[in-house]
């Protein structure tokens, strides 16, 4: 167990050959078993991945806090590119954020791979689903356990492309397949500048993508003077990857896919691999002050912004991607109030156990939303159904406790995770340069706000969902039931994890941040004292959320219609989403529309007029020649016999006889 | 007295040699181009066997023998071939099949057109005496 | 046209007779080819016919000299003249048929001088093969195809300028080759001369004056030596045996202490030498990794002048062609001969299989 090289690459692997194995023998032989792989490659993932945190937690603390690169294991496996000075390996990396990491995906995904079982059940893709859910899986774990920046850029394409692969799941519908090439195009605007900020890594430290190397250069010799603008362009990849604010458009719509896949990929994991990347990269965030306002501010104001435009979406799955990108940007927030090495490794803590948390309460979510749509025949409006707490019992308090988690109930995991990051960016206002302390303070007090918007838009949707009169939609037909066992079992733990496990790993073992403190180039997390008032704050505006969310929608149900009516701009604007897509449509898609156009008429008649007139030439040269090619047998013969003649005059010339 | 040199013989075959090239490509008529490549295979035996007779030995002889065996071969082959073309287009001309020439080239066309052929004055013919009697449907022979 | 332009290049390398020898013959000779070949409107054929008797006159004449005259000479002239013109009335001759009759004669003459080569067996075969099997094979097609009589076609000609002007500027070509090559005639006379010199010296008295007009030995060593610095062949090492042998005649014919014996020592090596070139005139020497029995006659690897030779210095060939033939064919050439059997057997299945008549059947 302590071998931890020998059974590393497995954790990747393992997937790997499962999808292979689906791909290459699913739509023959395995059919509707195609489930298996996937399932037994995740579980054993997990059970690695669970070894692996415990070998790394074994390793003796060796040498003071800030040179601890000992403290990971580190497997060489395969020079993948080896060219003059560059020498990039397939590197593998184990360390506390990695084995965390690690941890959650495999478990998340195990469980939503025995869900989908039961979820895709009789769909016509099933073999291609599990395929390119097990491929997921593999690029997600080597995204984690990546050892250097090119190694993780070429994981991160990679789950970027099972992204597309399944969102556009049922491509035959137009929609999904807008929405899987809109998720694929808007990521890769946000992957243009990581791969940017990489080769100015790649650059600025000495052709090297190496996570120590970079981290322990810059410990030695300072920061660089464009460290910011490194930062800022990794950052661009976390903002496209995490649906951060301007580039959070695809994010909704990718709820075209199944809800296993918008669980796994659109909440749990791939979403976060944004933020593990901006945790991964703190040391350099650090040294960058004004990245990490950057950093705080996209994050704060996406929270709020995704909070305000949940109020009013009426497709329940909608609401929880919003939702979803909120809490993203709650994690950007904690990222970006790291100031100064002490706080940095209290804000990744704060970062990183949001985002475990949220892993398993929004994967509940959307797992149990998805129960919800399979038992009404697909339909996800929430004002086409109502009252189902009595047919659903097990989706219904299994959602329930996905949604207080979320909203912050106190005790319940959201409600640690969040404190914590309000901590963090109430001390990052203290400790703050005076000019950015306002705005540290002005982001805490959007982030109390965006916590009650959150309690209120999350029961909002509990309530419009199973409370009020029972509705069903006829889609629904006359059996609306609750889920078979495979798919509520999976429910069940979730819901456990996802009330109790904040409790557990954290507030009061403080295991969790002692555990990742131990990260490699992090700084020790000091004891921080618990600010209780804060506390008791967030948690008063979460009861009030939902207290607010309860009179309006089960008490005085029309109260909220009567809003709308009150407030009809604010309401269209929070339920056109901020009609952000059509200012993108004017500002951006236009202007480049019409820079197509330009560059189509500049191709067809300027470019191809140059390439047609270079053909031209030898045409013209060919003219000459043409009409010997006319097909008459004799004269090729003639040519022939004048060839021959000209050698031997020549030959006769040359040589005498 | 002394006999006719070497030098005379291939002079006379060179000279048949270079007949048969012009009869080859000049000549359009497949079996009129047929022919000079045999008269191009007549100057080199000739060759050959003036050689075999100045050397004293029956090298060139056996080859010409080798030379008779393949000209009968050809001549087999090429005479079958000429009819199959000749029965597609009716025509043993060579220029008739110029269809593998460069796409989109005009086909090469005599543009000189032929004398008129003399005319030959009619055989004598008696006018009929009365009119010819009415077929009844009767098939003839003629 | 190149050679026109260049022409005079060759005269300043070689003998001016040999050019005249080769461009007279063939340009009338091309002329008239150019003159009759078959065209829509055709030139005079009484002029090319004339051109044509020219230029067989001149190539008689200049080109195939053989400086004597007996009945093989009368024979050879009389079946190359035949197949000659027989081959330029098939080049020119409009109707198929007369062209096919034509090219009979050209074969019958080509057997004419296989007799004269001494190769009865492939005279009668190939009058059998060809004249025999081919030609009528030909009219046979010929009149399955041509019922109407003379086509289109027959009267026309591609290219006839280019065709003429390319076909002899290569025969201007070969033949100078040859001439440069194969030609004899030149020391042989040189040799005849020696030859009459000897003999009128050896009719002397023995310890009479040799010297003067009537011995002609002066003369006749300096016009060797001319003739012997002009040919082109001067390189090979029998050459330079020769003039060797030349320059030492010369100065023994101008010492004056030189006696008749001398003289005629030094003039009979000159003769040797001469047949020696005279000899390996012409005559690539094979490798002699061509391994032949005797069958064959002698080994292609035996230089020319080791060949045992007949009255008129040709080497003699076995009596019992035929017999002779075939045993050669058998024992060093019987892998061919099978080759040759099975080609003709694929032949004759391929000619049944192209004219076969397909019925098409439906698909």
């Amino acid at each position: 167990m302590s071998n931890v090289p020998a059974y590393l690459w497995l954790i990747p692997f393992l997937p790997l050959a499962a999808a292979a194995l689906t791909a290459l023998f699913g739509p023959r032989v395995l059919r509707q078993q195609s489930h298996w792989p996937c399932i037994l490659a995740a579980a054993g993932s997990c059970v690695l991945s669970v070894f692996v945190l415990l070998a790394v937690r074994d390793l003796a603390p060796t040498g003071p806090a800030d040179h601890r690169a000992e403290e990971q294991y580190v497997a060489a496996y395969y020079t993948w590119i080896h060219a003059g000075f560059v020498d990039i390996g397939f590197t593998l990396r184990a360390d506390s954020l990695t084995a965390i990491m690690l941890v959650m995906v495999t478990f998340i995904g195990t469980l939503i791979a025995i869900y989908s079982a039961g979820y895709m059940h009789g769909e016509e893709g099933y073999p291609r689903y599990f395929a390119e859910v097990a491929l997921f899986l593999f690029s997600m774990t080597g995204l984690v356990l990546a050892d250097n920046y090119l190694l993780l850029y070429a994981f991160w394409e990679g789950v970027g492309l099972c992204s597309y692969l399944l969102i556009g799941f049922w491509f035959t519908k137009p929609s999904a397949a807008d929405a899987a090439r809109k998720a694929f195009l808007v990521t890769r605007l946000g992957d243009v500048g990581l791969f940017l900020g990489i080769l100015a890594l790649w650059v600025t430290f000495g052709h090297t993508l190496n996570y120590d190397d970079i981290f322990g250069q810059l410990q030695r010799s300072g920061p660089p003077a464009w460290l910011n603008g490194i930062c800022l362009l990794l950052f661009c990849g976390a903002v496209g990857k995490s649906a951060q604010f301007p580039l959070h458009v695809w994010l909704p719509d990718a709820m075209e896919g199944p809800s296993p896949v918008s669980a796994l990929i659109h909440a749990a994991t791939m979403v976060t691999a944004g933020v593990y990347l901006v945790a991964r990269s703190t040391p350099l965030f650090v040294q960058a002050p004004e990245a990490q306002l950057v950093v705080a501010v996209i994050g704060g104001f996406t929270a709020l912004l995704a909070a305000l435009i949940a109020l009013t979406q009426n497709d329940l799955k909608r609401v929880l991607a919003y939702s979803t990108i909120s809490q993203l940007g709650y994690m950007f927030l904690a990222l970006g109030s790291g100031l100064g090495s002490t706080l940095a490794s209290v804000a990744v803590v704060a970062a990183i156990f949001h985002l475990f948390t949220h892993a398993f309460f929004k994967a509940l979510l959307f797992l149990a939303a998805g129960s919800v749509m399979h038992a009404m025949g697909n339909v996800i409006d929430m004002r086409r159904f109502g009252g189902l707490r009595h047919v659903l019992r097990t989706t219904h308090w299994t959602f329930l406790c996905g949604a207080l988690a979320l909203a912050g109930v106190p005790f319940l995991s959201g409600f640690w995770s969040k404190d914590e990051i309000l901590a963090t960016t109430l001390e990052a206002s203290r400790q703050a340069w005076s000019p950015y302390q306002a705005i540290y303070l002005l982001l805490l007090l959007s982030g109390l706000l965006t916590a009650g918007l959150t309690a209120f838009y999350t029961f909002r949707a509990y309530f419009l969902t199973f409370w009020g009169e029972p509705r069903i939609p006829e889609e629904a037909g006359h059996h609306a039931h609750e889920a078979p066992p495979v798919m509520t079992v999976p429910l069940m733990i979730l819901a456990v994890a996802a009330l109790a496990i904040g409790a557990v790993v954290e507030p009061f073992t403080h295991w969790f941040s002692g555990f990742l403190g131990r990260t490699p180039f992090l700084g020790e997390v000091e004891e921080h004292r618990p600010v209780v008032l804060l506390a008791m704050v967030s948690g008063v505006i979460a009861l009030a959320g939902i207290a607010v969310a309860w009179w309006m929608y089960v008490r005085q149900p029309g109260t909220a219609a009567a809003l709308a009516q009150r407030f009809q701009g604010l309401y269209q604007l929070s339920l056109n989403r901020c009609y952000l897509d059509e200012l993108y449509d004017v500002f951006f898609l236009r202007p480049l529309a019409g820079l197509r156009e330009f560059c189509r008429i500049l191709d067809a008649y300027v470019v191809d007029g140059l390439v047609d007139l270079v053909g031209q030439i030898p045409r013209l040269f060919g003219a000459f020649f043409r009409p010997m090619q006319n097909g008459l047998v004799q004269f090729y013969a003639v040519a022939m016999m004048l060839g021959v003649t000209v050698f031997l005059v020549v030959i006769l010339f040359k040589y005498g006889w | 007295m002394s006999a006719v040199p070497l030098h005379n013989y291939l002079v006379v075959g060179a000279i048949l040699f270079v007949l048969g090239v012009i009869g080859f490509l000049a000549r359009r008529n497949m079996i009129v181009m047929f022919l000079s490549a045999e008269m191009m295979l007549q100057g080199v035996t000739i060759n050959l066997v003036a050689f075999a007779r100045y050397r004293g030995n029956l090298q060139g002889q056996s080859f010409t023998l080798f030379i008779l065996t393949v000209a009968a071969c050809e001549a087999a082959v090429a005479l079958a071939l000429f009819l199959m073309l000749y029965r597609s287009r009716k025509s043993l001309d060579v220029s008739v099949w110029q269809d593998l020439r460069e796409a989109g080239q005009p086909a090469t066309v005599d543009e000189e057109t032929l004398p008129l052929p003399p005319v030959e004055e009619p055989l004598p013919t008696l006018t009929p005496a009365g009119l010819e009697p009415e077929h009844r449907g009767e098939r003839t022979h003629v | 046209m190149i050679s026109c332009s260049l022409l005079p290049m060759f005269a300043a390398a070689y003998p001016a007779k040999t050019m005249w020898a080769i461009t007279v013959p063939v340009v009338l000779g091309g002329l008239a080819v150019f003159v009759l070949l078959p065209r829509p409107r055709r030139f005079p054929p009484l002029a090319g016919a004339a051109c044509a008797g020219l230029a067989l006159l001149f190539a008689g004449w200049l080109l195939v000299d053989t400086g004597t005259s007996g009945p093989e000479t009368v024979l050879f002239y009389s079946f190359s003249g035949i197949a000659i013109v027989g081959g330029g009335l098939l080049v020119t001759q409009a109707n198929p048929v007369k062209a096919a009759l034509s090219f009979t004669l050209v074969v019958l003459s080509t057997c004419g001088l296989f007799l004269l080569l001494a190769a009865p067996f492939l005279m009668a075969a190939t009058i059998i093969v060809y004249a025999g099997a081919i030609i009528v094979t030909f009219l046979f097609v010929i009149m399955l195809a041509q019922q109407s009589g003379l086509s289109d076609a027959d009267q026309r000609s591609r290219e006839p300028l280019l065709t003429t002007v390319g076909g002899f500027v290569l025969l201007g070509a070969l033949l100078f080759i040859l001439a440069v090559t194969y030609d004899s005639s030149g020391i042989e006379r040189h040799v005849r001369r020696t030859e009459a010199v000897l003999e009128r010296l050896s009719a002397l008295p023995p310890d009479g004056d040799w010297r003067g007009p009537s011995s002609d030995v002066e003369s006749t060593l300096k016009d060797f030596l001319e003739w012997q610095s002009q040919t082109v062949r001067s390189g090979t090492d029998a050459s330079k045996r020769l003039e060797a042998a030349l320059i030492d005649a010369a100065s023994t014919g101008a010492s004056p202490q030189a006696t008749r014996t001398d003289v005629v020592q030094a003039l009979n090596n000159v003769r040797d030498r001469a047949t020696e070139v005279r000899w390996t005139m012409g005559f690539l020497r094979p490798g002699a990794n061509a391994r032949l029995s005797d069958a064959s006659g002698p080994p292609p690897n035996l230089p020319p002048g080791e060949l045992r030779r007949d009255a008129f210095g040709r080497p003699p060939l076995p009596a019992a062609n035929t017999a002779y033939l075939g045993r050669s064919l058998f024992s060093d050439y019987l892998l061919a001969v099978e080759l040759g059997g099975t080609l003709l057997l694929i032949a004759t299945i391929g000619a049944i299989a192209i004219t076969g008549r397909r019925t098409e059947r439906p698909r």
